[in-house]
């Protein structure tokens, strides 16, 4: 077989199964287990958290992860970089990986940030020299300058996964697997931590990277994997795999939530205002034909979203709604939507609550598609909250 | 089959989940192969870490105790205090001549590095869980670092043992020379006890609880208050008739067996506890100023170097589990 090339992962068929008792068995539990593996053969109670799994990543390529709590992202991470070992299959992969699968496991907090420094690089496979070469600009990168010869136990929690993250972020492997630790710090440590995640990508490493922080994801890898129930749901460009899982949980959403409320919704028309297609920055209209068992003094919202729970912009009315059957007619004015695939989500509340029940719950009930332009392509390591589309006229004189 | 190739063409693959098996092939069962060879030489690759681990294991033993790291002085020097006046009354131990405190220490010098290790490099894959699972090097190097940590202590401890021979007036011998080579012995058996229990206890916490009592058994197992020799060197086994022995001031003396089959229990105690002989050559040599008994040596080496192997063969067996269960 041919060496592959220094970056290269390739996963092929790969299996991995944890074993299904969640606690180590008790004394009695061994025994039944005994008398029963003597019984039927069978050995150990097990489930399998990845099923024939194949991932190929070239040198240089970004990879990114993505799926529910519990899907095996962090597995498959653990796989490639032999922390576990698959049950099943192949994992080939070339080259000096760097494994950032957590920000403080490697922290001693008895230990001074100075220590630390030198302790975590060495853990993560820096060498000490690498590390003292490098040590001003870790430092200077976590913003520590002042606390770095402080015992670790008396920095903040935030301090410590700055610290975490720094030293590993100035590792230089020829592949780097990232497991959720962006979530580090505030909103500016983030953008800091992106872009030099950016820096390490243009570079010529491989990234392999888990997030829930879809924009993030799609800031900084081409190509994406979406796994659900142990097995690869979906694979392809990062745009068009995050598309699909946020429709998928959208679609969980209304599911969990569509039996829930006193008022029930029956049926939801969205139109543009001047009759034509939906398009960006066209007047929308919206209209809800709604039933209450009784009269009510409410607040009526209606947000609008694209893969999460959290809407991109509401728009609310507080008024009096009525028993039985009505409707609810919104104009919403100049919608900033590019183009793409949203959800649309009521939701009531009353003045009179207060009987544990909301009057209509917070839940996506239908979704529509915008025409337009698309959104323009961001800069290296950004994201935005809320990709809206605002029209925009230049003049550069 | 999905393949995520990043480089490959734009179209998004959907998995057809109905096409994937229930359970693996069984061609395609992993199965996790070790290589002596390899495994030492990746092992020595990453040195630099069982120094780090070693270095902060070591700084945060002592960081917090005001008295700091003269606790590695104080703590052997008041295990030989309580030895000295327990044991030094019991009949029959003897100490060959010696000051019983200088007999007993190097003895517990011995045993101090054996125990330690063993207590903390047993529990080393536990007590290092947030790094098992998160970080990827050798495993040896846990247990390994908590050995090295021991032998640091344990060279502290040195200090109270010099002034011991200032106090009584005695240096050691120049046969002291072959202690080195002894040390290594220790070093080789610990390490493989070592090894065989921290893979062990990862996986049944039990022995966690009872680890500290084989070891307080081993203490009184091991001639470290006693003297190698009260293991008799011909034990009879079976045949053969016995020679009546003459009662002197009220002991039998000159009883013994003639013919049949007997054997010389110390070296077979000193395979299988191979601490045993170095416990005794490490009097000899330096107490005694005797060369060691190489018949001895050579199967208390033999029994280190299979206790070694076997450990690093158990810890490499049931390596693969160990960030599943940690």
């Amino acid at each position: 077989m041919p060496t592959l090339p220094d970056g290269t992962i390739q996963v092929e068929h790969v299996w991995k199964k944890f074993r299904a008792d969640r606690t180590a068995p008790k004394f009695y539990d061994q025994m039944k287990r005994a008398r029963r593996a003597i019984g039927s053969g069978a050995r150990h109670d097990y489930r399998w958290v990845l099923k024939d799994i194949n991932l190929e990543v070239p040198p240089g390529g970004t990879l990114a992860l993505i799926g529910i709590n519990g899907s095996g992202k962090t597995t498959m991470l653990k796989i490639i970089s032999q922390v576990t070992y698959q049950s099943a299959g192949r994992c080939t992969v070339q080259g000096r990986i760097g494994a950032l699968l957590s920000v403080t496991s490697g922290i001693h907090p008895e230990l001074t940030g100075r220590e630390n420094v030198f302790l975590y690089g060495a853990v993560l496979g820096m060498g000490r020299q690498t590390i003292r070469d490098r040590f001003d600009e870790i430092v200077e990168f976590a913003g520590l300058s002042d606390a770095i010869d402080r015992q670790v136990k008396f920095f903040s929690l935030g301090m410590q996964m700055r610290l975490g993250f720094s030293i590993a972020a100035f590792l230089e492997p020829d592949i780097l697997l990232v497991d959720e630790v962006l979530s580090v710090g505030d909103a500016n440590f983030q953008q800091k931590c992106l872009k030099r995640i950016g820096e390490i990508v243009r570079s010529g490493t491989t990234l392999l990277y888990v997030s829930h922080d879809l924009a993030s994801v799609e800031a900084s890898c081409e190509r994406a994997v979406w796994l659900a129930d142990a097995v690869v749901q979906v694979s392809g460009p990062t745009k068009e795999v995050v598309s699909s899982y946020r429709a998928a949980v959208e679609q969980n959403a209304s599911l969990v939530t569509s039996n829930e409320g006193v008022v029930q919704v029956l049926k939801v028309e969205i139109k543009a205002a001047d009759g034509g297609q939906v398009r960006s920055e066209c007047d929308l209209d919206i209209c809800l034909t709604l039933n209450a068992p009784e009269a009510y003094e409410a607040s009526f919202f209606i947000g609008v979203s694209q893969g999460t729970a959290f809407p991109m912009f509401i728009v609310r009315h507080n008024g009096f709604f009525p028993a039985g059957d009505f409707e609810v007619k919104c104009r919403m004015r100049h919608v900033p939507l590019g183009k793409g695939h949203y959800s649309l989500w009521p939701a009531m509340a009353g003045h009179a609550m207060g009987k544990g029940k909301p009057l209509l719950p917070w839940r996506p009930v239908t979704s529509f598609d915008v025409m337009g332009p698309d959104l323009p392509r961001l800069p290296e390591g950004v994201m935005v909250l809320s990709p809206v589309y605002v029209g925009s006229d230049w003049q550069v004189e | 089959m999905a393949i995520a190739d990043s480089s490959g063409g734009d179209a998004l693959v959907v998995t057809d989940v109905s096409s994937i098996p229930a359970e693996p092939p069984p061609e395609l069962l992993y199965h996790h192969k070790t290589r002596f060879i390899e495994s030492i030489r990746v092992l020595w690759a990453h040195r630099e870490i069982v120094y780090t681990l070693a270095e902060r294991d070591f700084r945060a033993q002592y960081k917090q105790a005001t008295l700091g790291i003269l606790w590695a002085v104080l703590s052997p020097v008041a295990t030989l205090m309580i030895f000295v006046i327990v044991f030094s009354r019991v009949k029959g131990f003897g100490s060959e001549g010696v000051p019983y405190a200088l007999y007993a220490f190097v003895g517990i010098l011995c045993w101090s590095f054996f125990a330690a290790s063993l207590g903390s490099g047993g529990n080393s894959l536990l007590s290092n869980k947030a790094l098992l699972a998160k970080t990827q090097f050798p495993r040896e190097c846990f247990p390994l670092e908590s050995m090295l940590v021991s032998g640091l202590n344990t060279l502290l401890s040195w200090v109270p043992l010099t002034i011991l021979f200032v106090i009584f007036g005695r240096a050691p011998a120049l046969t002291t020379l072959w202690v080195p080579l002894f040390m290594l012995i220790e070093v080789a058996f610990a390490a493989g006890i070592t090894l065989a229990i921290s893979s062990l206890i990862i996986q049944m916490r039990d022995l966690t609880q009872v680890l500290p009592i084989i070891l307080s058994l081993g203490l009184f197992a091991t001639p470290v208050i006693w003297p190698y020799s009260k293991i008799p060197t011909n034990f009879h086994l079976a045949g053969g008739h016995q020679v009546s022995g003459v009662l002197v001031n009220g002991h039998i003396v000159g009883a013994h067996w003639v013919g049949g089959v007997s054997v010389n229990l110390q070296l077979v105690y000193g395979f299988f506890n191979p601490l045993g002989p170095v416990i005794a050559a490490a009097r000899r040599t330096m107490l005694l100023g005797l060369s060691p008994q190489w018949e001895l040596t050579a199967v208390a080496a033999l029994g280190a170097v299979i206790y070694l192997a076997v450990g690093f063969r158990i810890f490499k067996r049931f390596e693969v589990n160990f960030a599943d269960i940690a």
